[in-house]
């Protein structure tokens, strides 16, 4: 019974954080002229208007799963994995190396799944890396996590600019990939393809990994009790590494169905939220890996609905910013006060049965 | 030789931001607050002391409405860590995620969409009189606007105050042993509070000196992750003012070379792996450096029993 409260509980005042964020970004919005009520009703209506709209959602959900798992994954560990997207970056280069060298040669579906091989691989060496300066030097994880994502930028801009620039050499970009390397649509009359899928499955095999197996147990008290796990046996050193790899190689997927699926090529400055976003993903839904799905429909419908917004109204691109700001913002304030409900719910329980 | 002169009158101009942010990172991480969000009062004050000064005409106003719009975000920040116990790292993207929007959506309402970028007069270097004259050493250190000399004031007086004043005690006490602290009859929830405030107020100046005295303007690539470069000069500086001003020149050194590589070219090595440079730095020094003074309690929230 208590499980299912607690449930609710999490429903309702999620809700009304989401709420109240859009409450406060769209009070701002007669600054700029804009009725904040038709603002609204356009939003809304904008994003449900038509199956197309709807399923960019699902479009930008694809990644957004990923790289929230990504976070979600090392914060059972008790660590902070904020380099998601630089790991995101790596697997996109990857991932268009890959399709770029290989498309058109080969059957698309080798191809593709190479490039997500090499992509997964990319992100878990990053991650490697970062676990392993942390487990080796003592290395502050969260510091060197977080830099690694500007450096992975900058050199990811000079491959673009050399060796992977487009064969004009005009833009920073690659070529367009072969289109035997897309990945398939599977909804028609949206850009949906099997990248949600991919996703969406991923999300499943990091539950599965996190709370059924043994490595996910051994990770999960590493974060809880260092000092408990170390006394039963486990390094935590050991799982320190395990525990980024995964979360690298989880972004580095990203990168592959963002690349393969939607952009059919590489740019610079591509989704450069994306991995900010999954840390407020990762956290809406208390790092729990169904959870995540969850909470990137809701950051999806933001998106999809900020970019209706900007396209029909006045308001500008930023909006989104805002929006997923202020909802951020009262999900964590209300988790608060949920807890403050609950302690006083428990309280009351124990008094009565005394 | 000119040309090292120059490197390094660049390389101290570019750390002053770096150190001042560092200094309010310090104060606050000394009273176990890590100041996650310094990377959005970074750009909050980018922005706020771009549109002060644009709007007002001086200076002056600028860097103050950036110190204050600083100190908002961080209360904010603050507010949400401290009193809602929220957890500091996730608060931080939080506030980053949001000031962006934040930033950009103001200046689109307060200045529409100019048809040319808007630009504003950097502020003018202040040079000392006599010392300035000094061969090498007048030029690079005594040629600098007077936020720069300011900046080095702060450092011996940060330092005096975290380690021989009655209340740096206590702030240090907060970030060692908070139980103790409470148990004189201290709030310790008020100091981390206060600590933050003055850590933000410290990184609103800062931002603002990338708007005001660096580019002239404001855009939303203005930081990009110099807030997180303090941060982790506060880390490598060891917690200590004269290691965060040490540092911070480092890494203005970094810059400056980044800076002075791109402008002359034809070096062979590409340019962006100069502008990738201070971040590669931070993680090499993080992973050489074996021993660190962490305060005991960084990052790890005070639950006041009650």
């Amino acid at each position: 019974m208590s499980n299912r409260r607690t449930f609710t509980d999490l429903l309702l005042w999620t809700v009304l954080a989401f709420v109240l964020g859009l409450v406060v970004c769209f009070s701002f919005l007669p600054l700029m002229g804009i009725n904040p009520f038709t603002a609204a009703a356009t939003m809304f209506g904008g994003v449900f208007a038509d199956v197309y709209t709807m399923g960019n959602i699902l479009v930008k959900m694809t990644p957004l799963i990923l790289t929230g798992l990504a976070f979600a994954f090392t914060f059972k560990a008790n660590l902070y994995n904020i380099g998601a997207q630089g790991q995101f970056y790596v697997g996109c280069t990857c991932a268009v190396s890959v399709s770029l060298a290989l498309g058109g040669r080969m059957p698309g579906w080798i191809v593709m799944i190479l490039a997500m091989l090499a992509s997964v691989a990319g992100g878990a060496v990053i991650g490697f890396l970062i676990g392993y300066l942390k487990a080796k030097f003592n290395a502050n994880e969260f510091l060197v996590s977080m830099m690694s994502t500007y450096v992975i930028t900058y050199i990811m801009q000079l491959l673009l600019r050399t060796v992977l620039q487009e064969s004009k050499h005009e833009y920073i970009k690659t070529n367009k990939l072969d289109k035997s390397v897309w990945l398939p649509k599977i909804l028609p009359g949206t850009s949906v393809t099997l990248g949600i899928v991919i996703s969406l499955a991923a999300a499943v095999i990091v539950w599965f990994i996190l709370y059924k197996t043994t490595l996910g147990f051994r990770i999960r008290v590493t974060g809880q009790n260092m000092d408990a796990a170390r006394l039963s046996g486990i390094n935590p050193k050991k799982e320190f590494m395990t525990a980024f790899a995964i979360s690298g190689a989880i972004a580095g997927l990203a990168g592959f169905v963002e690349v393969n699926g939607l952009q059919h090529m590489l740019l610079t400055g591509l989704d450069s939220d994306v991995g900010s976003y999954g840390i407020g993903i990762a956290i809406m839904a208390s790092a729990h890996p169904i959870g995540v799905i969850f909470s990137s429909l809701l950051f999806g419908i933001l998106q999809v609905g900020g970019t209706v917004l900007s396209h029909s109204t006045d308001a500008p691109a930023s909006i989104i910013d805002l929006m997923l700001g202020f909802v951020m913002l009262f999900v964590l304030i209300s988790f608060y006060f949920r807890r403050k409900v609950e302690l006083a719910r428990m309280k009351k329980k124990t008094a009565g049965e005394e | 030789m000119q040309n090292i002169i120059n490197l390094l009158t660049r390389a101290i101009f570019m750390s002053t931001p770096l150190i001042l942010g560092a200094l309010g990172e310090v104060i606050a991480e000394r009273t176990g607050m890590m100041m996650c969000a310094v990377e959005g009062i970074f750009l909050t004050g980018a922005w706020a002391g771009f549109a002060g000064c644009y709007l007002s005409g001086n200076m002056a106003v600028g860097f103050l409405a950036a110190l204050i719009c600083g100190m908002l975000v961080a209360m904010l920040y603050g507010f949400c860590t401290i009193y809602l116990t929220q957890h500091q790292i996730v608060m931080g993207t939080a506030v980053a995620i949001l000031m962006t929007g934040f930033c950009t959506f103001f200046y689109r309402v307060v200045f529409g969409i100019p048809t040319s970028p808007l630009k504003i007069e950097t502020l003018p270097v202040l040079k000392i009189p006599g010392l300035c004259r000094i061969p090498v050493i007048g030029q690079v250190l005594f040629s600098q606007n007077i936020i720069t000399y300011i900046t080095w004031l702060i450092v011996p007086v940060v330092f005096y105050v975290i380690y021989k004043t009655a209340a740096g005690l206590t702030i240090r006490s907060c970030g060692e042993n908070p139980e103790a602290v409470e148990v004189a009859g201290i709030n310790v929830r008020r100091i981390r509070f206060l600590a933050v405030m003055v850590g933000g107020c410290f990184g609103g100046v800062a931002g603002a000196y990338y708007s005001l005295c660096n580019v002239g303007m404001y855009n939303s690539e203005i930081i990009s992750g110099r807030g997180w470069i303090a941060f982790g000069i506060c880390f490598l500086g060891n917690w200590n003012p004269v290691g965060a001003l040490l540092f911070g020149i480092l890494f203005g050194i970094s810059e400056a070379v980044g800076i002075y590589i791109k402008a002359v070219g034809g070096s062979g090595i590409p340019s962006e792996l100069f502008s990738a440079l201070p971040y590669m730095l931070v993680i090499v020094l993080t992973a050489l450096r074996k021993q660190f003074n962490v305060p005991a309690k960084l990052g790890a929230t005070y639950v006041k029993e009650d």
